[in-house]
C-alpha cells in the first residue's frame, strides 16, 4: 500500500487545468497589449501635433487632424454623463434603499433589458425622439443616445455598491435620531462612494467608443461644432468614415485617432481603479 | 465665482481680438451624395476661407440617405447623382410643405474599376461584358466576351469578384441606368433606381467602401466615381459607346456626353444623360445635384445658402476640373440661375 495521494490523476489534471487558465490569461492581457501596439503601430504616422490641433483636410488632400471630433467626443461624454448619470444614480439609491418585491423586480427587469437593447437601436430611438422634432443633428442628441446607454451600468453598479455598506451603519444612523434620508445622504452614500465613481468612470469608459448610437444623432462634421445644437464629429465616427474610405492617409488617422481613443480609455479605467483602492483603503484603516 | 469671472475675462479677449467678421456664425449642414463628396468637401473648405463665418457642413452618407433625410427635414440642403422621383417629390411637399428643387452642380463619371494582379493594362469593356459581369453571366476575367476587345492583354482564368454599392446611391443610379439602357435583360430582370436587388456581387457603403474593396481584392471589378480611381491610384476601363467607339472617361468626354442633353434640359434639370449619342461621348456620366428646398423656416439660414448656391454654380466651377469633375455647360448655369428666383429667402 504505497499509493501516492493525491494520485497521478489528479496531478495530471491539475497541471493540464492550470496551464490552460494560464494560457487563456496570457490570452486575454496579450489582446489588448496586442491591439495598443498594432494601433500605435499602424497610426505612429498620424500622430503629431497636427492631428491634435488642426481641422480635418478635404477628401483626397493631405494633412489635417481631428480636433473636431477629440473636442466632440468629450462635449458628448460630458453631456451624457450629465444626463445619463443621475438617473442611474437615484434609480440606484431607489433600488437599493426603498424598493421591494415587485416594483425591485420591474426596475431590475428593464434595467437589464435596456442593457441589452442594440446601441443602433437607441441610435434610431433617439433619432426619432429628439433628431426629427428638432429637425436637427447635434451634439444634444448624441449626448442623450449615450446618456441613455449609460443608465443601467450607472443604475446597477450603485446599487450593488450601496448594498455592499453593511447594514449595522444604516440601523447606526437610524438609532442616533437620523430620518432615512439623512442615513442614506449622510452615511450610506459617502461609505460607497468611491465605488459609485469607479461605476461611473467605467460606465463613461465604455460608451466613448459607441459608434451606432451616434450616426444619426451626433452625425458628423468637418468644422468645430459651435454650442450643443449642432451636429458634431466624435472619433469613433470619424474612425468608422476614415476606416472605410480608401484613402491611405485617412487609414493612419484612423488608426491613430483609434489609439488616442484607446488610450484616453485606459487612463479613465487607470484613474477608476485607484480611486476604487483609495476608497478601499480608507474604509479599512 | 472666480472660474466665472475667468470665463467671462478669456470671452471678452477672446472677442476684443476676433476679426470682426460681418455676420454672426452660420453653420449649413447638407448630406448625400458620396460621387460629388471630393468637390463638396473642397468647395466647404475653400468657401470657409472666403466667408470665415460660413461653415457648410457636408456629410456623405449616399444619396439615398441624402434625400431620406432631406424629406425628414434634418438637413438644410441635400446631394444627389440619381434625380428624386416623383413620388420622392410628393412626399417632401407633404411632410416639409415646401416644394425641392434640383441645382445641376457638377458633372462626373462612374468608371469600370478593376484589381486583377499581373493586368496593368486598361481594359477594354464592351456594354454586353459589363451587363454580363453585372448579371453573374461571365464569371471569368479571361471570358470571350471580354478577351474579344482586349486582344492584346493576357487576362487570367480567375473568376470575377463583382462589388457594388451597399447603400442608396445616386453612383448605382448612374450605372444601372446605364445598364437598363443596354441591356434588355437587365431592364426586365433588375431595372432602375439608386439600390437595386443584385443578381451578385458584395455591397461596400459609399464611392469610400468600393474603392476600399477593390484596392483590398483580386480580381475584383466595381463601379465608382473617376476622381476616386484617380485619387486611390486603381485602374478603370475604357468603355463602349453608342457610336462603337471605346472611350476613357475624362473632363472632355464627359463634358461632350452633357453637350447632346443641354437644349432638351427639362425644366426641373432631372435628366438622365447615360448612353447619349456623338461618337466622343463617355456613356455612363451624370449630372450631380444638389437639392434645395423651395423655403425654408430660417431666413437667414436661406440667404447664406442661397449665396453659397450662387458662388458654386459660378465661381465654384474652378474647383471642378483639378478633381476631375467636367464644369457645367454655361446654358445651364443660366437656367439654374434663373431657378434660383423660385427659391423664397
Amino acid at each position: 500500500m504505497s499509493a501516492t495521494y493525491p494520485p497521478l490523476s489528479r496531478k495530471l489534471v491539475n497541471i493540464v487545468m492550470l496551464s490552460l487558465t494560464g494560457l487563456c490569461t496570457l490570452l486575454v492581457v496579450s489582446a489588448l497589449l496586442t491591439i495598443l501596439v498594432y494601433l500605435l503601430w499602424n497610426g505612429a504616422h498620424a500622430l503629431n501635433l497636427n492631428f491634435f490641433i488642426k481641422l480635418p483636410a478635404p477628401v483626397g488632400q493631405s494633412g489635417g487632424g481631428v480636433s473636431n471630433a477629440i473636442v466632440g467626443t468629450l462635449k458628448l461624454l460630458a453631456l451624457a454623463t450629465v444626463s445619463g448619470v443621475p438617473i442611474g444614480l437615484l434609480g440606484g439609491i431607489y433600488l437599493s434603499e426603498f424598493a421591494g418585491g415587485w416594483s425591485a423586480f420591474t426596475v431590475r427587469y428593464t434595467t437589464d433589458l435596456l442593457n441589452g437593447v442594440p446601441s443602433v437601436v437607441m441610435g434610431i430611438f433617439v433619432y426619432t425622439l429628439v433628431v426629427l422634432p428638432m429637425h436637427h443633428f447635434s451634439t444634444l442628441a448624441g449626448g442623450i443616445a449615450l446618456g441613455i446607454m449609460m443608465i443601467p451600468i450607472a443604475l446597477r453598479s450603485t446599487e450593488d455598491f450601496l448594498r455592499a455598506v453593511p447594514r449595522s451603519l444604516r440601523e447606526g444612523g437610524l438609532a442616533l435620531g437620523a430620518s432615512k434620508s439623512e442615513t442614506i445622504f449622510t452615511i450610506v452614500i459617502p461609505a460607497a462612494i468611491y465605488g459609485i465613481l469607479t461605476g461611473i468612470m467605467l460606465d463613461v469608459a465604455r460608451v466613448a467608443g459607441e459608434t451606432a448610437p451616434l450616426l444619426f444623432t451626433a452625425f458628423g462634421n468637418q468644422f468645430n461644432s459651435p454650442g450643443w445644437l449642432q451636429p458634431t464629429a466624435s472619433l469613433p465616427v470619424v474612425i468608422y468614415n476614415y476606416a472605410i474610405s480608401p484613402y491611405d492617409e485617412w487609414h493612419q488617422q484612423a488608426w491613430a485617432a483609434g489609439f488616442v481613443l484607446l488610450s484616453g480609455l485606459l487612463v479613465v479605467s487607470i484613474l477608476a481603479r485607484l480611486v476604487l483602492a483609495r476608497g478601499k483603503k480608507m474604509s479599512h484603516g | 465665482m472666480i472660474l466665472r469671472f475667468l470665463a467671462l475675462a478669456v470671452l471678452t479677449t477672446a472677442s476684443a481680438y476676433a476679426p470682426q467678421v460681418s455676420a454672426q456664425q452660420i453653420s449649413l449642414t447638407g448630406a448625400g451624395s458620396t460621387f460629388a463628396y471630393p468637390l463638396y468637401s473642397s468647395w466647404a473648405s475653400q468657401y470657409h476661407t472666403l466667408h470665415s463665418n460660413v461653415e457648410i457642413n457636408y456629410q456623405s452618407i449616399g444619396s439615398g440617405g441624402g434625400i431620406r433625410q432631406l424629406i425628414a427635414g434634418t438637413v438644410d440642403f441635400g446631394a444627389t447623382d440619381g434625380p428624386m422621383t416623383d413620388k420622392e417629390l410628393a412626399e417632401a411637399q407633404q411632410k416639409r410643405g415646401t416644394a425641392i428643387l434640383h441645382f445641376p452642380t457638377a458633372l462626373g463619371a462612374d468608371v469600370p474599376s478593376y484589381n486583377i494582379p499581373g493586368v496593368t493594362a486598361e481594359l477594354k469593356f464592351t456594354p454586353a461584358a459589363l451587363a454580363g459581369i453585372y448579371l453573374g453571366h461571365i464569371t471569368k476575367w479571361n471570358d470571350a466576351e471580354i478577351q474579344k476587345s482586349n486582344p492584346g492583354v493576357k487576362l487570367p482564368a480567375a473568376n470575377i469578384v463583382v462589388v457594388h454599392r451597399s447603400d442608396g446611391s445616386g453612383t448605382t443610379y448612374c450605372w444601372v441606368d446605364y445598364l437598363s439602357k443596354v441591356s434588355s435583360e437587365w431592364k426586365n430582370k433588375v431595372g432602375v433606381g439608386t439600390s437595386v436587388n443584385w443578381p451578385v456581387g458584395l455591397g461596400g457603403k459609399g464611392n469610400e467602401g468600393v474603392s476600399g474593396l477593390i484596392r483590398r481584392i483580386p480580381n475584383s471589378i466595381g463601379y465608382i466615381e473617376l476622381i476616386y480611381s484617380i485619387q486611390n491610384h486603381i485602374l478603370y476601363g475604357d468603355v463602349e459607346n453608342s457610336s462603337g467607339k471605346f472611350i476613357k472617361a475624362d473632363l472632355n468626354t464627359v463634358t461632350s456626353a452633357a453637350a447632346g442633353a443641354t437644349k432638351t434640359m427639362p425644366a426641373d434639370f432631372r435628366v438622365s444623360i447615360t448612353n447619349p449619342p456623338g461618337a466622343t461621348a463617355y456613356p455612363i456620366s451624370t449630372y450631380t445635384w444638389l437639392l434645395i428646398p423651395e423655403k425654408m423656416a430660417d431666413k437667414t439660414k436661406g440667404a447664406a445658402l442661397k449665396i453659397f448656391l450662387h458662388w458654386a454654380l459660378t465661381d465654384g466651377q474652378q474647383y471642378t476640373k483639378p478633381l476631375a469633375y467636367a464644369p457645367l455647360p454655361s446654358v445651364v448655369v443660366q437656367k439654374e440661375l434663373d431657378q434660383m428666383k423660385k427659391l423664397q429667402y
